[in-house]
């Protein structure tokens, strides 16, 4: 007993200390200075700067707005995506080809993403070049500097997410349930609304939250972007750690923001867990 | 079939999406104008030519690449004991253990790059490579013990149990039995663990500086200022390596996981 101990405190030793000093000791400090001043005397005043300011609202209610919108043109896209390959494909080989086409712009750094959008939506760029030659507008649509350049771009990077968690769903759903409903005598409409939508439902709201945590914290789309002319909850966060230099209301930002992912993580795992206990 | 019809449609407009801007940057990286063009006019490999002439972007490549692999070296070194103590006992606080370890994959990096900068100034160690180093090896460390964790089943325990039981000690048991049994997934999730600091800009920005700079720490200062054949030509490069990366994971563990729904 006492061996397996001493094995047990070996093993974690290394992970727990590096964890201790890079992790929680850095998150501890910036806590800390979240609430206290330059003096080390305590405060609330950078919260209250933070929840006083209208100027913080209408960030959040941008960040806010965006994400959500985010989230539902996500899983109204990778809904029928995941469908697509889960169900209606026959043919491996182009089922694989894309599921790694998925996959790798999720392996690519944002900057690259994004900047492939800032080549595709400038004004000369070939959505517009498109959308002018189809004769849909007269003259360029601007989109970059705007909130729906912003959601192109956010919308490209999280879209895997809810494909990969909404077909993993799908992929599990043992077909027996829709069998048996379409031989009870259901339409393929009614099954899919009462039968196979909710076997699916954890999942696609599981990735659904995680589409919407990521969001809300994202920073390098949303700079590239808006081209300086939007403000998300991120860049705030990123002013004052390199160019205002007050670390205290940074701090408060950090928390604020943390606290915003976790909770709405949180929800997501309680959500995830709850689809596979009845599963 | 009407909605059949039209999910095939939606499918394939969002693959044509999520394709586009990659082929549009390796286009863009061939052309021979000095802006950016696509398509591209003429075709030339001369911007990847002027980055391997630039002495910034070869030492930036080079300190991105030195950050990943140290990083996934550490975070193997750290992950696989863990590991081991999560699947082989069980301990009090072994939930809060498990949920701290796999906490930074989804923590707002901003926010852990933001505190990693705060405390290296208060001890001396901001904008370092061992600043950054630490920080890549927390956010990849969650990678190695996903990847990991579910290898040490029941039945590799009873493996290991008779290697003890004939005498091997506890260390050759892990060279000789454990190891071999977890090594795919040591090498699936040290790739992920490559790539996701490889690709890293969130955290790495706030202890990066003009000589210590990564690549996409790099390319993001760059891409705000100016736009021209050369940053897509690093961004092709990166978009190579990823392929890379896939390619091999899906040889190692077979990415087809959104096969036939199985029936019972």
């Amino acid at each position: 007993m006492t061996a397996s101990r001493t094995t047990l405190a070996l093993l974690l030793f290394a992970p727990l200390a590096f964890f201790a000093a890079f992790f929680l000791a850095p998150m501890a400090v910036v806590a800390i200075s979240s609430v206290t001043t330059s003096d080390g005397a305590l405060t609330a005043a950078h919260y209250a700067r933070v929840l006083l300011d209208q100027y913080h609202w209408d960030v959040l209610w941008v960040t806010f707005r965006i994400a959500l919108a985010t989230t539902a043109i996500c899983v109204l896209v990778g809904f029928p995506l995941a469908w697509y390959l889960v169900r209606i494909v026959r043919w491996r080989a182009w089922r694989r080809a894309c599921v790694i086409l998925i996959i790798v712009p999720l392996f690519t750094s944002n900057i690259v993403r994004s900047f492939g959008w800032m080549v595709l939506l400038g004004r000369t760029g070939l959505v517009n070049q498109g959308l002018m030659g189809l004769g849909l507008t007269e003259r360029p649509i601007r989109f970059l500097g705007t909130e729906t350049g912003i959601l192109i771009g956010l919308v490209y990077i999280l879209v895997p997410f809810v494909v990969l968690s909404v077909g993993n769903a799908l992929a599990k759903i043992d077909t027996v349930y829709e069998d048996a409903s379409a031989d009870l005598g259901v339409g393929p409409a009614r099954t899919f609304w009462f039968v196979t939508l909710p076997l699916c439902l954890p999942g696609a709201i599981s990735g659904a939250i995680m589409v919407f945590a990521l969001a809300v914290s994202a920073y390098v789309t949303p700079a590239l972007l808006s081209g300086g002319q939007i403000t998300v909850f991120s860049m705030l966060i990123f002013q004052q750690y390199s160019t205002v230099f007050d670390f205290h209301y940074g701090a408060a930002l950090s928390v604020t923001l943390l606290m915003l992912t976790l909770v709405l993580v949180s929800i997501a795992g309680r959500i995830g867990d709850g689809g596979r206990r009845t599963a | 079939m009407i909605a059949r019809l039209l999910i095939r449609i939606v499918a394939l407009a969002a693959m044509a999406y999520l394709v586009l801007p990659l082929v549009v940057i390796i286009g863009a990286s061939l052309t021979e104008t000095s802006y950016l063009a696509f398509p591209p006019e003429g075709l030339t490999l001369k911007w990847f030519g002027v980055l391997f002439e630039d002495p910034s972007y070869v030492s930036a490549f080079v300190t991105s690449t030195l950050l990943a692999l140290a990083a996934t070296a550490v975070a193997i070194v750290l992950a696989v004991p863990a590991s081991l103590a999560l699947a082989r006992y069980v301990f009090a606080g072994r939930e809060g253990v498990s949920a701290l370890l796999l906490s930074p994959l989804v923590l707002p990096y901003v926010v852990l790059g933001a505190a990693l900068l705060q405390y290296g100034s208060a001890i001396g160690m901001a904008r370092s490579f061992e600043a950054l180093l630490v920080g890549h090896v927390i956010i990849v460390m969650p990678f190695v013990l996903r990847s990991v964790l579910p290898l040490l089943t029941p039945e590799q325990r009873a493996l290991e149990e008779a290697s003890m039981d004939l005498g091997a000690g506890p260390l050759a048991t892990f060279f000789l039995v454990v190891l071999p049994q977890i090594r795919g997934g040591i090498v699936s999730g040290g790739l992920l663990a490559f790539i996701s600091s490889w690709i890293n800009v969130e955290l790495s920005i706030f202890n990066t500086t003009a000589a210590l700079n990564t690549i996409p720490v790099k390319m993001f200062n760059y891409v705000q200022y100016t736009i021209d054949p050369t940053i897509a030509a690093v961004s092709a490069i990166t978009i190579v390596v990823a392929a890379l990366v896939i390619i091999l994971l899906d040889l190692l563990m077979g990415l087809d996981m959104l096969s036939e729904p199985h029936r019972s």
